[in-house]
């Protein structure tokens, strides 16, 4: 029999897992998460590290920015890649992704449809970008941490995503159908 | 009972979902609308809501992260 028609390789390797299996695995991580390095779950604070690092090699300056002027988040910027936890869980779900699309035989690299396309991915970003630093966090890192660490702004930031959301499928429809 | 074909390589979610909707509208009874997509999550979502429909729905893999959902409008 070939690999691909075996029940166990398809549940596991090549279809999507049911979301209660998703669920209490990202529990059961971000618990021995919490235990090993004391802190929870979260992404886009070191994205914007990736970043600022990008920008300081092509000689950006970075002192007067207000959100450096955190020690802490100074410290988080200048702690070497490969010695920074949320690099390297970054990293780990790049590399994670791309072997686990790999292994199902479901990788590719998709054609770019239309300028509007472009510019809708460049736009959001930013937008999405600059929101995980006024909420203080992304879906990750102010919902589902903030929510696991019964923090209420955990349950706000939830409320308003769904908000955002609506109103974004909205326009959705409008402008991109 | 025609054939129709719709497009969605490229489109992320949750695109491929919404233009289905709005083709299956237009759609008889009888026909049936192959949708193309290449986002693993319109694999999952779009196949969902045509079964809470109650439309037959079929799903064939035709590349490496490519698949046809082929809908048939039941009723």
């Amino acid at each position: 029999m070939k690999l691909e028609n075996n029940k166990y390789f398809k549940a596991v390797v090549k279809e999507a897992w049911p979301y209660t299996v998703g669920a209490v695995l990202l529990a059961l991580l971000n618990i021995s998460l919490f235990i090993v390095t004391g802190s929870a779950w979260g992404i886009s604070g070191t994205l914007l590290n990736w970043g600022a690092k990008l920008y300081q090699a092509v000689g950006g300056q970075l002192q007067n920015w207000f959100y450096y002027s955190d020690p802490a988040r100074l410290r988080a910027l200048e702690t070497p890649f490969f010695s920074h936890g949320g690099s390297l869980m970054n990293l780990g779900i790049i590399v994670g992704a791309f072997l686990a699309s790999l292994a199902a035989s479901q990788f590719k690299i998709r054609k770019i449809k239309s300028v509007r396309q472009v510019i809708a991915a460049i736009v959001g970003g930013l937008l999405m970008g600059y929101g995980t630093r006024v909420a203080f966090g992304c879906n990750i890192g102010a919902f589902f941490s903030g929510v696991a660490s019964f923090s209420l702004h955990g349950w706000i930031y939830g409320i308003f995503i769904f908000v955002g959301a609506w109103i974004g499928s909205k326009l959705l429809v409008k402008y991109f159908m | 009972m025609v054939e129709y074909r719709l497009d969605c390589l490229g489109e992320a979610c949750p695109v491929p979902l919404l233009k289905t909707q709005k083709k299956m509208a237009e759609l008889q009874v009888g026909d049936i609308l192959v949708v193309e997509v290449d986002h693993s999550c319109a694999m999952k979502n779009v196949p969902e809501w045509a079964r809470k429909e109650g439309y037959n729905v079929e799903i064939e893999e035709t590349g490496d992260g490519e698949w046809d959902i082929y809908i048939e409008k039941t009723k």
